[in-house]
């Protein structure tokens, strides 16, 4: 995990929880904590001074706002990787569907030619694969290469032979939030900043980006000695009257391509 | 003046066009002063000054012009068109989908002609859609219009020779893929000692530069598939150019070919992946052996139109400009 530059945050986890949690996560708990009443008092000694002025002087506002800040920070940096993706990666068209577009519709056979290409070039996979168990409905899956996508993609998943949702995985000890199931020796995180590439396709539609990697096919580089900040500026520094307080982030970083033969972006069409 | 008030100013000298100027963290009032049209006499009204703020209406702008030898500017009026337009790259607003296109010809270099006006200028790039008997190019971006242009034609300047097509789309790209170095797609390759490589977009390039090829077998030159090379030369020019050489003997791989329309019912297209920098041959050719460096090109800003009375002004006209992000805006 990374150091997190939010110092309140960094006293939550490091002091007061005595446990490890995402960036986004710490800071909802510190913004929940902190509109509650009682979570106030008990971590007051642990709250800076510059933390009580939020509360006197904006109330829950800021707070609100510092929360989904600490979102729109994760999605940016989600976003940009997802641009240099689509910018840069080699694709491969799914050709085995009937729409009669170009990609067509996701199939099996795309997929098995996606994960052959992965295969081929010795790229690693990301996560284990998971043992059967005598569980009703389950199936064990594979080890497996992340496709990140766009949650559109969802209804194409139960078209495809071989798909299994995420519920019917043997264990669900390692499973991401964002996992939605898997097929072959791909597992499907979809996300509503997935890409798209508008307007692309042979027939005019959109073309939907799966980005099948794998193991350290790609970084992000924190450029001029710093990732991201999160800024808090009290009233005092805004105007005579210090009524206006600010809360904000910053970065500096570039996604690159590691390994271009252990990332393909499978693309396809969903109508 | 408010704290958080973030100002940038600059100045330029018009060409006559349009110019867009990146801002930081975007903008919420900008003022333009020409100091040419400032500095003279006037005997008809032309604009001096120029205002936009944010809640304007894109290509909106306030003008304030100068009407006589007078130092004032003392007549003022809201342009609705051929003012500000305010510009973020990262959102790829995309032109609408014109199903304008005739016919496809098939010429050593393909020229498209249109029904209406396109609009386009020399360097445009377009997307072409569904074409009757050229489905092969569809879905494909192309360079348009260094070889021929009007109002109803325009040249695929970069594409190789194909039977002649009829109907179908087109859609002008207004920005390009976001991230450089960006992958290309490929219209021909050469049997060579030194493999040459035709993109269809303006590809940018530079000698030292390391790609890797793929070229599905449905155009001919398998071998080629999955190659690294080098990029030991680049070809710009505009009107045949667009090619770069790459240190692959090809003399002896299958002849490039482009499928014919309906020969394949779906396929990937032929592409040059860029994946890194071949130091040592960017030292010996002379070049930054960094080039091939991850650059996101996109940007905030404004565009200016150009024009006696428009923002960007005539050609030969100093402009200066200053821009400004307010605390708060309130528009109801």
């Amino acid at each position: 995990m990374r150091q997190v530059h939010y110092l309140i945050v960094n006293e939550f986890i490091n002091d007061v929880q005595g446990e490890r949690l995402s960036e986004e996560d710490s800071i909802k708990r510190v913004c929940d904590s902190l509109t509650s009443r009682g979570n106030l008092e008990r971590w007051d000694r642990r709250i800076l001074s510059a933390m009580k002025m939020v509360i006197k002087v904006t109330e829950l506002v800021l707070n609100e706002i510092t929360c989904r800040l600490g979102v729109s920070l994760r999605q940016s940096e989600d976003t940009l990787i997802r641009n240099m993706l689509a910018s840069t990666a080699s694709f491969i068209n799914c050709t085995a569907g009937i729409n009669g577009d170009n990609p067509t519709n996701l199939t099996r056979p795309d997929i098995d030619d996606v994960i052959l290409a992965l295969l081929g070039n010795n790229a690693a996979t990301m996560l284990d694969h998971i043992d059967g168990e005598d569980k009703f409905g389950t199936a064990p899956t594979r080890d497996a290469y992340f496709a990140l996508c766009h949650t559109n993609l969802t209804k194409a998943f139960d078209s495809v032979n071989g798909f299994i949702a995420k519920a019917q995985y043997p264990s669900q000890m390692n499973v991401l939030r964002s996992e939605w199931g898997s097929i072959s020796n791909l597992r499907f995180l979809v996300s509503s900043i997935g890409s798209i590439t508008y307007k692309a396709s042979e027939k005019g539609k959109n073309v939907y980006n799966i980005f099948c990697v794998g193991l350290e096919a790609y970084a992000v580089i924190d450029q001029d000695r710093y990732s991201s900040s999160f800024i808090y500026r009290p009233p005092m520094f805004s105007d005579p009257l210090a009524q206006n307080a600010s809360v904000g982030y910053k970065y500096a970083q570039v996604p690159r391509i590691c390994n271009d033969s252990w990332l393909y972006n499978l693309r396809c069409t969903i109508y | 003046m408010a704290d958080f008030t973030l100002i940038q100013q600059g100045r330029f000298t018009s060409t006559g066009a349009s110019v867009t100027i990146p801002l930081r963290s975007g903008v919420d009032w900008m003022r333009v002063y020409n100091t040419t049209v400032a500095a003279a006499n006037q005997t008809t009204a032309i604009g001096v000054e120029y205002y936009w703020q944010n809640g304007f209406p894109q290509g909106y702008a306030w003008e304030y012009l100068k009407s006589n030898a007078a130092d004032a500017a003392n007549l003022s009026q809201y342009l609705t068109s051929g003012g500000f337009t305010y510009v973020d790259s990262s959102l790829t607003p995309n032109g609408v989908v014109n199903a304008t296109v005739t016919a496809i010809s098939n010429a050593s270099i393909p020229v498209v002609t249109n029904s209406g006006t396109n609009g386009l200028t020399a360097g445009s790039i377009v997307r072409l859609f569904n074409i009757t008997g050229g489905q092969q190019l569809g879905g494909m971006d192309f360079t348009v219009g260094y070889n021929t242009l009007s109002s109803t034609t325009f040249s695929l300047d970069y594409m190789a020779e194909i039977a002649a097509a009829t109907t179908g789309s087109w859609m002008l790209i207004n920005y390009d893929a976001l991230y450089y170095p960006r992958r290309r797609y490929i219209t021909n390759i050469t049997q060579a000692t030194q493999a040459v490589v035709t993109l269809s977009v303006t590809h940018g390039y530079l000698p030292g530069q390391k790609v890797k090829m793929i070229v599905p077998y449905v155009f001919g030159m398998i071998e080629m598939n999955n190659l690294y090379a080098t990029i030991v030369a680049v070809n710009t020019t505009l009107t045949s150019g667009n090619t770069i050489t790459l240190d692959i003997d090809s003399t002896s791989f299958t002849a490039f070919v482009f499928p014919t329309s309906g020969e394949y019912p779906a396929f990937t297209p032929a592409q040059v992946v860029p994946v890194g920098e071949n130091s040592a041959e960017a030292l010996t050719l002379g070049v930054d052996f960094l080039n091939d460096a991850t650059i996101n090109t996109g940007y905030i800003g404004m565009n200016l139109s150009a024009g006696a009375n428009s923002p960007a002004g005539q050609s030969g006209n100093v402009i200066y400009w200053v821009a400004g992000a307010s605390f708060n805006v309130n528009n109801q």
